[in-house]
């Protein structure tokens, strides 16, 4: 069986994953429309996105739109690769156990 | 390495935020379309009161300016999102439900009183119905404006189209907004 990805695992950085995963390729999420969707606070998922961003899983982009800055963060071909493998892994453990059943 | 239960709880959080997303890319599109059908519906029912010789040129102007907005706003979202929201099928029912709206109005022979309110309460049935599925926010919307558009009937005398004005076209123009920070 598969290992399971060690920094997808984390909660946290598991939902801004599952979040960016579900969009299309290039297409990225707002960090107000990240932290909204995940439930996480400011700082907690300024650092988880760092985490990701230093494996190379998103990519951040930050902007100003008018006066405004705007941070929005993309997940990679590599980070989309990494998360497509984890929830297989995650579908694996419970196939094994027969709860996919 | 982690049990069954553990990796049961991460996939169903998964899915959780992938229905979230997915919702929340929905109210952002339906949103824009609201907001439109809003301002177009309140120059409708705003000529009706002040004009109501120019009525009926009126609302076949709003209705092709708000198909041909759904689909351009369509096609400029998927163009963004990648979201996909226009389908001939979708078209279709579109066409299915108003071609029903239209015999019941002939088989029913309404007073222009009683179109203006058919016409809107029908439509927000749609949206009650489809938010079963898609999200509250359309039944929320759906059911406010069906309750406001039946006590203008009842109990609005001559202002009705200056209240479906504020009611119908106000109303689903803070709907959009609202559907917007949620």
């Amino acid at each position: 069986m598969a290992e399971l990805d060690d920094i997808i695992h984390q909660p946290l950085r598991l939902r801004i994953m599952a979040a960016l995963n579900a969009l299309p390729t290039s297409v990225g999420l707002e960090f107000s429309k990240l932290k909204k969707l995940t439930g996480a606070t400011d700082g907690n998922l300024g650092a988880h996105i760092e985490t990701l961003s230093k494996a190379g899983y998103v990519a951040v982009e930050k902007a100003f739109v008018g006066k405004k800055p705007q941070t929005t963060v993309t997940a990679t071909a590599v980070g989309r690769g990494a998360f497509a493998r984890h929830v297989a892994t995650l579908q694996e453990i419970i196939a094994a156990s027969g709860g996919g059943k | 390495m982690i049990d069954s239960q553990q990796a049961t709880e991460a996939l169903a959080d998964v899915n959780d935020i992938v229905r979230r997303v997915r919702q929340s890319q929905i109210y952002h599109l339906a949103s824009l379309i609201i907001i439109m059908w809003g301002a177009l519906s309140f120059a409708g029912y705003l000529v009706t009161y002040l004009s109501p010789h120019y009525a009926g040129y009126a609302w076949i102007a709003v209705y092709i300016v708000g198909i041909a907005g759904s689909i351009a706003i369509s096609a400029f979202q998927r163009s963004r999102s990648g979201v996909q929201t226009f389908r001939v099928r979708m078209l279709s029912a579109f066409v299915l439900f108003v071609a029903f709206g239209l015999f019941v109005c002939w088989l029913g022979h309404f007073t222009p009183r009683q179109l203006g309110t058919f016409w809107p309460i029908y439509f927000m049935l749609a949206y009650s119905i489809a938010g079963l599925w898609i999200g509250p926010a359309f039944v929320a919307i759906g059911l406010g404006v069906t309750a406001l558009t039946l006590i203008g009937y009842f109990f609005i005398g001559d202002a009705f189209d200056l209240w479906m004005a504020f009611v119908n076209g106000g109303g689903l123009i803070l709907g959009g907004l609202w559907m917007r920070r949620s």
